[in-house]
């Protein structure tokens, strides 16, 4: 199987459990699922990858939300809303 | 060309065929341009310096017109962070597999370097540059290392739990590993003057860290 790329992350998508429930005909990964699989809104992606950030490297909470949002832009399932 | 041999090349499967695959064709030339271009950047980038690589030099680099850039990427630093993203990806992709076979610290460490080393050039002008790259590619940037800093953890988790190292907060370890390495990275003209620091200095690095966050001794 190809990797498939997360269309809201950009997360590579190897194996099931990348997936959400497992689904490989998603274009979204675990990370950007809801837990009944459906894919966040771009208000919960943002919150949750700013955590992501924080949780990681420490950063200011809005240095992370903009560092957030500026990679949510660049991804097809939030470039029209940017 | 005759009407009737125009018909029967209508009617023929296999040229239909060919008429399908001239979407796939260009699809597949237009991805190899982007790549080319990419690469391209991280060569100009690492020899000429970020801020002061010409999107004409990136171009001539690539073999592809000055405007086909732009028809890529929109602008320079979309394609900064692009490049950034590239090497946030061949990195990652590295640690990844590291962490789905239980590595230990040490060793995702070690890969960590690794990468570097493979685009040691151009990561030492990301390191000085950073704070003055443009929003997108400073935010991409910071992607790359909450990645990175995210496949470490499992691997921090698994030797945390087995006593083997002190029990430190993600962000503040990460930070002083990156800390660490990016002084070195950033003066590398005084630490291995035209060498490869990782390769020179990289093993002391990395025997000096996981000393500082052992508990009695090394890992």
């Amino acid at each position: 199987m190809s990797v498939k790329y997360c269309v809201a992350c950009g997360m590579p998508m190897r194996t099931a459990k990348d997936f959400p429930l497992g689904d490989e005909s998603k274009d979204y990964c675990v990370h950007c699922a809801r837990p009944d699989g459906s894919m966040q809104s771009y208000e919960e992606k943002a919150a949750s990858l700013a955590a992501f950030i924080v949780r990681t490297q420490g950063l200011d909470g809005r240095a992370a939300r903009s560092s957030a949002e500026s990679q949510m832009a660049r991804l097809p399932a939030w470039r029209k809303r940017a | 060309m005759s009407i009737q041999s125009s018909k029967t090349r209508a009617a023929n499967p296999t040229m239909q065929g060919r008429e399908f695959e001239r979407p796939k064709k260009r699809a597949k030339q237009k991805a190899e341009s982007r790549q080319r271009l990419i690469d391209a950047a991280l060569r100009v980038f690492a020899r000429n310096g970020i801020l002061a690589a010409t999107s004409a030099e990136i171009a001539e680099e690539a073999g592809l017109s000055h405007g086909s850039l732009f028809s890529h990427f929109g602008s320079q630093e979309a394609l900064l962070a692009e490049a950034i993203s590239t090497f946030g990806a061949l990195a990652t992709s590295r640690l990844h597999e590291l962490c789905e076979r239980g590595a230990g610290t040490r060793e995702v460490l070690a890969a960590h370097l690794e990468t570097i080393s493979e685009r040691e050039d151009f990561y030492s002008r990301l390191v000085v540059e950073a704070p003055m790259l443009p929003p997108v590619a400073r935010q991409s940037l910071v992607i790359v290392q909450s990645t990175i800093a995210f496949h470490l953890a499992p691997a921090l988790e698994a030797d945390r739990a087995a006593g083997l190292i002190r029990d430190l907060a993600l962000p503040l370890l990460f930070n002083t590993w990156l800390g660490l390495i990016h002084y070195y990275l950033a003066n590398r003209d005084l630490f291995a003057p035209g060498a490869s620091l990782v390769e020179r200095r990289g093993e002391e690095l990395l025997d000096h860290f996981m000393s500082m966050i052992s508990i009695g001794g090394t890992v």
